[in-house]
């Protein structure tokens, strides 16, 4: 993927660009927002990775501007911590997520992953991963045909995994997507709920297909 | 006191209380003038056209005595009346046809007649007294001799002078009565300002204890001085937060960065492969987690307690979100041997911030499920109160002792017993900030066994 970067801290736009540089993945950098807003309406970006504050331009305005001259690019904000209301601002300025610093690179990996463009599934009513199918509109799920009863939380979080199948969505973004929790509970709630979804949807099957990536998150795919 | 300040003098006399006590006296003397200007022209009016009438009356009476007994008749009435003299001094003067003075103790004049004034020649009297200003009627009588009958000012000057002295002296009075009231009242209110200012002085040097005495009159200096007091309370409960949290920060922070320090010499003086620093830097990285999470919560208290974000406050289904809340904690409270019961009325809405009141509802609930043992019950309710509405969590494990349930709404407080378990302290001083935030009063009742903490609207 080819990614743009406008972080004015040198040492973390380095950390950002050498660990997405690692990942396979084209970064531009730049240090201030008005080089970014260049960058972002002049070339083809998969993802922006924009930092809040930024010197000649701050990130909320940068947004805003490209989204004005018709970039429809994803962007992913990067906040510091504390501020309550910048996810709802920076939403609203046409950002597509928002990270909080510090953050560990697995999440912003899986975030940046998780935004790239990708070809819209058509229109589709059924998911499918392996031989586990969720339908859409009935809302069932059936794996190698026998069907599986699920709560209504484990098949939003189920939902989601098949909807990002073969990417890592970390705790964070399951507990924003599903709960909608933009703040971190002491408790296991991810790790309990996953544990009780793994045990309806894949005991009794030879392959796993949801899977724990250590330090990062979950995924769900298809057998080799 | 510097020389830029007014003396104390000129402070009362340029006080509010001062020109308004002025002020008042001004109207009041303006308005007594009018009435004794109007007081006096009339009067005045009123005793000359009495006098005028008495003079005519006495004149006719006499042209009367004329035409019945003659001029000679009438010079001896003149006489005698001139000798006996009840209304006061009365002048006549009688003239023959040829203009010689008959009879008067006036000196001889022309013949006007009807009502005149004119002067009168009188050495001998003090002027100002009126004596010399005289008031006349005039009459020509049937065989062409003159009479006329007049009288003095002076009545008339006497009244003139005691209704002006009586304005003086009600006027005086009145301006000497503001003028005192006024200093008075103005040095009162001056010294209570004084009292204001020398009490702001000890606060600004560093006495935040220092109140300003109140005089229990309940007037509007004194409603001002309970608003100052309360304001300066609430100033002196915010620094002292601020000074508690400072240490506070101080000492709670330097117990996990001295183990993050720990873990990462350690790994430098005794790490010899790859294996054993991977395990030292994830111990540190975990050590740091802890410490962004205290600044976080810290952080997030502050802005709370700041009510920035009370501008995004919407509409929110609080039964819903507490649904949701007590499906997302069914499985963990399984998984540590709970019971999570769950009674949520429905169609609750309260106007708030979505995401602060899930982290307060999540935060009771996982304080309830972390400090109770395997097995107990924990309860997460809704309900509608009268005109409010009530969110209890509760749980029938070891409760708090009376002692410290008003501490545990501090930042940083933990009970005793745990000291050992994982945590900030800052869980229930976020849901305190929160509640406040949203209008929640939060209380704390006693289950026997168990502890019911109950966040309640108004």
């Amino acid at each position: 993927m080819k990614i743009l970067l406008v972080e004015d801290d040198k040492q973390t736009a380095d950390y950002i660009a050498k660990g997405l540089r690692q990942h396979g993945h084209v970064i531009d950098c730049a240090d201030n927002g008005r080089d970014g807003l260049y960058l972002a309406t002049g070339e083809r970006y998969d993802v922006l990775i924009v930092d809040r504050n930024l010197p000649k331009m701050d990130g909320l305005s940068l947004v805003k501007a490209a989204r004005t001259s018709g970039t429809t690019t994803p962007a992913l904000f990067l906040t510091t911590m504390g501020g309550v209301d910048d996810r709802v601002e920076g939403l609203e300025a046409g950002a597509d997520d928002y990270l909080v610093k510090p953050f560990a690179f697995a999440e912003l990996l899986a975030r940046v992953s998780a935004l790239a463009r990708r070809p819209p599934i058509a229109a589709t009513t059924s998911l499918k991963v392996g031989d586990l199918e969720l339908d859409l509109l009935s809302r069932n799920v059936m794996r190698a045909s026998k069907r599986i009863e699920l709560l209504a939380q484990e098949l939003k979080i189920l939902e989601y995994l098949m909807r990002h199948a073969g990417e890592v969505v970390t705790r964070t973004m399951l507990l924003e997507k599903v709960w909608d929790f933009h703040f971190d509970p002491k408790t296991n709630i991810v790790e309990t709920h996953i544990s009780r979804l793994r045990a309806k949807i894949d005991k009794g099957f030879d392959k796993p297909l949801l899977h724990t990536v250590r330090g990062a998150g979950y995924v769900i795919r298809a057998p080799e | 006191m510097s020389s830029a300040h007014p003396s104390r003098t000129l402070r009362i006399l340029r006080s509010a209380t001062f020109r308004l006590a002025l002020f008042y006296a001004g109207l009041f003397v303006m308005s007594a003038g009018a009435l004794f200007a109007t007081v006096y022209v009339t009067a005045t009016a009123a005793m000359q056209s009495d006098m005028q009438a008495v003079l005519r009356s006495e004149a006719l009476q006499l042209a009367e005595i004329n035409r019945s007994s003659g001029l000679l008749g009438l010079a001896q009435q003149i006489t005698r009346r001139m000798n006996f003299r009840t209304r006061g001094p009365i002048y006549y003067l009688l003239q023959g046809p040829t203009g010689q003075v008959v009879v008067g103790n006036l000196p001889g004049m022309p013949p006007v007649e009807g009502v005149i004034d004119f002067m009168r020649d009188t050495a001998n009297d003090e002027p100002e007294t009126g004596r010399d200003r005289l008031t006349g009627f005039g009459l020509r009588l049937g065989d062409g001799s003159f009479l006329l009958v007049a009288q003095d000012a002076s009545r008339l000057i006497d009244m003139q002078r005691a209704i002006v002295r009586a304005f003086i002296w009600a006027g005086g009075l009145t301006l000497l009565l503001a003028i005192g009231g006024g200093w008075l009242l103005g040095s009162n209110f001056v010294r209570r300002i004084d009292t204001i200012g020398r009490t702001s002085r000890a606060i600004m040097e560093g006495d935040l204890s220092a109140r300003i005495p109140v005089r229990g009159t309940n007037d509007e200096i004194d409603q001002l001085v309970d608003g100052l007091n309360a304001m300066l309370e609430r100033i002196q409960q915010l620094l002292d937060g601020l000074r508690q949290v400072t240490s506070d920060i101080a000492h709670d922070l330097r117990t996990p960065l001295g183990r993050l320090r720990q873990r990462l010499e350690d790994a430098r003086e005794h790490a010899t492969n790859t294996t054993e620093y991977a395990a030292a830097t994830e111990a540190a990285i975990a050590e740091a987690d802890s410490l962004l999470e205290i600044f976080s919560a810290l952080l997030r208290i502050a802005q709370i307690e700041a009510g920035a974000q009370r501008s995004a406050f919407t509409e929110v289904d609080l039964s819903a979100l507490m649904r949701s809340i007590g499906e997302a904690y069914a499985p963990a409270a399984e998984d540590s041997h709970h019971k999570l019961e769950t009674s949520i009325a429905d169609g609750v809405i309260l106007t708030g911030d979505r995401q602060l009141l899930a982290q307060m509802v999540s935060n009771l609930v996982e304080n309830a499920l972390s400090h109770t043992p395997a097995g107990s019950a924990v309860r997460l309710a809704l309900r509608t109160a009268g005109a409010g509405i009530e969110i209890e969590v509760s749980d029938n494990g070891p409760g708090i002792p009376e002692a410290e349930r008003d501490k545990v709404f501090d930042r940083f407080y933990r009970l005793d017993r745990s000291r050992t378990t994982a945590g900030s302290g800052l869980g229930l001083a976020l849901v305190k900030a929160i509640a406040t935030l949203h209008g929640l009063s939060l209380r704390l009742e006693d289950r026997r066994p168990g502890l019911a903490v109950i966040a309640a609207s108004a």
